[in-house]
This record gives structure tokens, C-alpha cells and sequence, in this order.
């Protein structure tokens, strides 16, 4: 019975010993050299760091990504349906048209909200 | 009429709602209006048996059993007490999430109305679904609509955070689910149910890859139910969550979890398959911890959400046990029956106590279940109606909810599991401790000398909780009624 799980007791030694190692290997090799304050300080392309390492960031920021993500995703679904179009109307008519459309008609939709919501606005 | 012109037709009314909404300034009661009555109509079309049948080559993904026709009436009813319960919460609301409160009348309302549909047509879908990727889809839509209702009073950081907690822990489960799929998609080569289960009773050689994978979405699945050890988030998510959305959780979130459950359950659990004990033992001791935490960390609680959350924790533990019984030839019901049939039971008696709660809350009240002091000299209907649901909840004989623990607990004699029978019983026996507590509350007189103003509720409101509280008796003296629509 337990020789089964054999596989997944080696998968994760190898997961536990590939993380093992790598931080073993900078305790190791790195942090070898005498430390000081300079040394210690965030390096920032040479110039002075500036700020909070976490400022605050504007709402619109997260806005204009999630709404991208939305019409990204969209033309995922688009490609393959592209490719496919030709050859599926000829066979079996228009409805994969129609399927495409309502499809975006709901972000239609997704979209109309979004704009009226003001959420394309940077300005407001 | 396809059953699927059901879901297409509430989706597409939840689109319409979300755009007149914004276009349109409509006073937002419309919304909810126009909400309830598309949800009647299509419980009417379900009630009438109109439903009809799905095309042979959707069966493979979408089967409409009796099973799938009661849990979409159960997702619509859910549906429909929650937007009843939003109209009654509708000035808390408003109040943390409008800018300027004084300035506007119903700020976010809107959203608040229609949101519920989606969740609604995602239930529904799941409750047909029998095929891993339906499943997924139809679960996302229900968890990403919720993951917007917990975190929508945007002014409150109670219901921030219990939006916050939701999110990330919803996230970490669907990740578990969907990891655990695609094991069982990688081992099986099937994504419909049938496929696997005939997979799984045609087995040979290694089964640690299908454990693995049963292991991982029982996981999944057991942080959506809430069944311990995955149930830490419900307590503060419960608190923290506007009340109705609570109680859509509570009821709506719990039956989607369940009818997924007792769809894979069933499919594990197929004659000859090579996982049927490894799954029976895990569900029961899920099942057993559950009812024990449950019940035993009810009895600290001194906020009365919290304390409903912990119920439905309890609640949950025995729906498992209910799945694992499944030798229950006896009750002529399946496991899967039984669990319905509870569900069916626990749905009036949560809502009436949400109801009330929310009532209480619109007034001003305070959610301790010290608040609840002096109900019953106030509004003595409402006081009345909260004793039944509670002694429902409790499991006092002649309600609805002695019958559905009864029907479990003979399942597991059935079976003979005589320790998780003894669970049960202790589980149930604490329940009357903390649930008469908070009846005890409404009973007494309330601890300040000045009163309040009198907790009332809407017309619509009156309504529902009069026939949740006769569904709660009826069906705790003729329990037929609800195997009647459950056994065809």
C-alpha cells in the first residue's frame, strides 16, 4: 500500500530539496563579506531612495486594470473562434455568429456600466 | 421550454436590472420589485413542472434530474427571501456606502438588488451540472458575485475585512478544487461525471493519484461548506457581511456547496469504485469534528450572527454525515436526498431569523444577543416567530428541523456508525443550550429602562416570514411535503 505513494514522497523531496539547497547555497555562498550601514541600505540605481516603499496608489490604477483584464480576456475566446469561423459557417451555418455575439453582448454590457460609472474617466 | 431558458432568462434580467440602474433613475425599490417577480416566474415555471428536458447532446454536461429541479426552486426561494431581507436592510445600506449619506437617498442599492440573480443563475446551473468544468464555471460565478455582496458596505471595515478574509480563503479553496480536477482529469481522462465514475469503478493499479486528488477537492469543497477543519473564516466573514448577505451565504452558498458535494460525493462513491472507503471515512470525520465545533464553540458566543454562523458551521457537519450514510434504503431516500431534504429545512428557519434580525438592525438595535431583550413584549409576533425558528434550529420535535436531524440521525443507524450517532446527539443536545439561550433573551425583560422604537417589518416582509414559520411547522408534523417534490 504505502510503496504507492512513493512517487509523490520523491516529488517532494525534490521540492523540499531544490528550496533547501538554493537557500542554503546564498547562506553559504553570499553574506560573506563584513556588513555596514551603506551596505545595508536599499539600492536605488545609485541615487538616494526617495518616499515610502509603499505609497499609496490611486484607486483609478486598479480600475483601468481590472477593466483590462476584462476585454483582454475577451479576445482570448475571439482567436480561436476566428480561426475556426470559416470553416464552421460553411458546415453548419451562422449560429457560432451569433453565439460570439451574445457572448459580447454581456461585456457589452460589462462595458456600458463601466462607462457610465464613470470608471473610464481618469479625470473625475 | 429547455430548463436552461430558466437561467438564461434571470441572467439576462440581472444585466437589464444592472443597466437600468445606471441609465435610468429609477426609484432602486423597482429594482428589487422587478427582481422578485422574475424570480417568481421562474419558480413558477419550475413549481408547475414546465421545466421540461434538456437535448441528449447536453447530457454529458447539464442533466435535469428531480434532484437538480428542487435545488434550482431552492436556489430561486433563497434568492427571492434575500432581496425581501436587502428592502428591509436597504438604510443600512445606504448608509455606509453613499459619500455624503444626509445628501443622497439610495446609494449603491441598485447593484445591491441584482447582484443577487447572478448569484442565483450560477446556483442554478450548478444544481444541473455534471460535468467538473460546469461545475467550475458555475461555482465561480456564485463565488465571485458573493465575493463583490460581503465587501459592499465599502464604508464599514467590518465588512471589508470579512470581504478581505472571503476573497483570499475563497481564492485558496477554488485553488485546492481546481488543482484537485485537474488530478482527477489528469488520471481519468474524463471531465464528465459519468466518465469518471465508470473510470473509477474500472481501476486497476495505483490509487494514490485519484486519492491525492479526491483529497484535494473534498478540501475545496469543505472550506465552501465550512466544515471544520476549513471553517475558520465563517465566524468573522458571518459578522462582518451586510445581514442579508449573510443569510444568502448561510443558505444559498451552503446548498450550492452541498448540491457540488453530492454530485462528486455520489460519483466517488460509485459501486466497485477504489476510493468509496478512503471518501466514506473522510466525509465522516469531517462530518463528526464539524458537529462537535460547531455546537460546543456556539455556546461562548455572545453576538448573535456570529453565533448563526457557528450553527451553520454545526449545521454543515451534519449534512456531511448525511452524504456518508449511504445505505439509507430504510428512509427511501439517497444520502443525497437526505441532505437536500435538511437543507430544505434549514433555509425558512435561518431566514426567519435573519429576517428579524434584520428588522432589529434597520431600527437602530444592536446585533448582541443581548439586544434582542424585551422582543417579545415589544412585537410579540416577531418574538413568537424567532422562538419557532429557533427552537427549529435547536431540533425541538414537531418543527421542520427535528425532522430533518431525525432523518440523519436514522441514517446512521441505518448504517450502524453508532460513535457518529452519538456525535449527533450530543451535537444536538448542546444546539438546545445556546439556541434557547437567545429564546430566553427574547423572553426577558430588556436592561435599560428606556425602550426603543417597536422592531417592525415591510408588508412583503410579514409575508415571507409567515410562510417560512408555516413551512417550519407544516413540515415538522408532514415531512412529505418536501420528499413528496424531492422523490418523483
Amino acid at each position: 500500500m504505502l510503496e504507492n505513494y512513493l512517487p509523490v514522497l520523491m516529488q517532494m523531496l525534490m521540492a523540499a530539496g531544490f528550496a533547501g539547497v538554493t537557500l542554503l547555497a546564498s547562506v553559504l555562498a553570499g553574506k560573506s563579506a563584513k556588513r555596514n550601514k551603506m551596505k545595508d541600505s536599499a539600492y536605488e540605481c545609485g541615487m538616494l531612495p526617495l518616499g515610502e516603499a509603499q505609497p499609496r496608489f490611486s484607486v483609478k490604477f486598479y480600475i483601468v486594470a481590472m477593466l483590462f483584464v476584462l476585454f483582454d480576456i475577451e479576445v482570448v475566446f475571439m482567436y480561436p473562434w476566428a480561426v475556426i469561423f470559416k470553416d464552421y459557417v460553411a458546415v453548419f451555418g451562422a449560429a457560432i455568429f451569433w453565439w460570439m455575439l451574445s457572448f459580447v453582448g454581456i461585456l457589452l454590457v460589462a462595458f456600458l456600466y463601466a462607462w457610465r460609472k464613470k470608471a473610464l474617466d481618469w479625470s473625475s | 421550454m429547455s430548463p436552461l431558458s430558466l437561467e438564461l432568462g434571470l441572467g439576462l434580467l440581472g444585466l437589464v436590472l444592472l443597466l437600468v440602474e445606471s441609465f435610468a433613475s429609477v426609484p432602486r425599490k423597482l429594482i428589487a420589485y422587478a427582481a422578485i417577480g422574475g424570480l417568481l416566474a421562474a419558480l413558477a415555471v419550475i413549481v408547475s413542472g414546465a421545466a421540461g428536458s434538456v437535448p441528449d447532446s447536453l447530457k454529458e454536461f447539464y442533466v435535469v434530474d428531480p434532484l437538480a429541479l428542487f435545488y434550482k426552486g431552492f436556489a430561486i426561494i433563497a434568492t427571492l427571501a434575500t432581496i425581501i431581507l436587502s428592502l428591509e436592510y436597504a438604510p443600512i445600506i445606504h448608509q455606509f456606502v453613499a459619500t455624503h449619506p444626509e445628501r443622497t437617498k439610495e446609494a449603491g442599492l441598485g447593484e445591491f438588488y441584482s447582484l443577487p440573480l447572478f448569484v442565483c443563475v450560477g446556483m442554478m446551473v450548478m444544481a444541473s451540472a455534471v460535468d467538473l468544468i460546469t461545475i467550475f464555471v458555475a461555482l465561480e460565478l456564485v463565488t465571485v458575485s458573493f465575493y463583490v455582496l460581503v465587501a459592499f458596505m465599502r464604508r464599514s471595515a467590518a465588512s471589508l475585512e470579512a470581504g478581505v478574509k472571503y476573497l483570499i480563503l475563497g481564492a485558496l479553496s477554488t485553488g485546492l478544487l481546481v488543482y484537485g480536477m485537474s488530478w482527477l482529469y489528469g488520471m481519468t481522462g474524463e471531465l464528465s461525471l459519468s466518465g469518471v465514475a465508470y473510470k473509477l469503478a474500472h481501476w486497476e493499479g495505483n490509487s494514490a493519484p485519484i486519492l491525492f486528488a479526491v483529497g484535494l477537492m473534498l478540501a475545496g469543497l469543505a472550506f465552501k461548506v465550512g466544515a471544520v477543519p476549513f471553517h475558520i473564516w465563517i465566524p468573522d466573514v458571518y459578522q462582518g457581511a451586510p445581514t442579508p448577505v449573510t443569510a444568502f451565504l448561510s443558505v444559498g452558498s451552503k446548498a450550492a456547496g452541498f448540491v457540488v458535494l453530492t454530485r462528486i460525493v455520489g460519483t466517488f462513491l460509485t459501486p466497485g469504485s477504489v476510493v468509496a472507503g478512503p471518501v466514506i471515512q473522510i466525509l465522516l470525520i469531517l462530518g463528526g469534528a464539524t458537529i462537535l465545533l460547531g455546537n460546543l464553540a456556539a455556546i461562548a458566543q455572545t453576538n448573535f450572527k456570529r453565533l448563526l454562523g457557528y450553527s451553520s458551521i454545526a449545521h454543515a457537519g451534519y449534512l456531511l454525515v448525511a452524504l456518508a450514510c449511504i445505505h439509507t434504503g430504510g428512509l427511501k431516500m439517497t444520502s443525497g436526498e437526505v441532505a437536500a431534504f435538511y437543507l430544505a429545512t434549514y433555509l425558512p428557519m435561518t431566514f426567519v431569523c435573519f429576517l428579524i434580525l434584520s428588522a432589529m438592525r434597520a431600527k437602530g438595535y444592536g446585533e448582541d444577543i443581548a439586544s434582542l431583550k424585551g422582543l417579545g413584549r415589544a412585537n410579540p409576533t416577531l418574538g413568537l416567530a424567532l422562538a419557532i425558528a429557533l427552537a427549529s434550529l435547536a431540533g425541538l420535535p414537531l418543527t421542520a428541523g427535528f425532522m430533518g436531524k431525525f432523518f440523519v440521525i436514522f441514517a446512521t443507524v441505518l448504517e450502524g456508525y453508532y460513535t457518529y450517532l452519538a456525535i449527533a446527539v450530543i451535537g444536538a443536545a448542546t444546539g438546545f443550550f445556546y439556541y434557547f439561550k437567545v429564546i430566553l433573551a427574547v423572553y426577558s425583560k430588556p436592561d435599560g429602562p428606556s425602550e426603543g422604537p417597536t422592531p417592525d417589518l415591510g408588508l412583503l416582509s410579514k409575508v415571507s416570514l409567515a410562510v417560512f414559520v408555516a413551512a417550519i411547522l407544516v413540515v415538522g408534523v408532514y415531512p412529505d411535503l418536501i420528499r413528496f417534490a424531492l422523490v418523483k
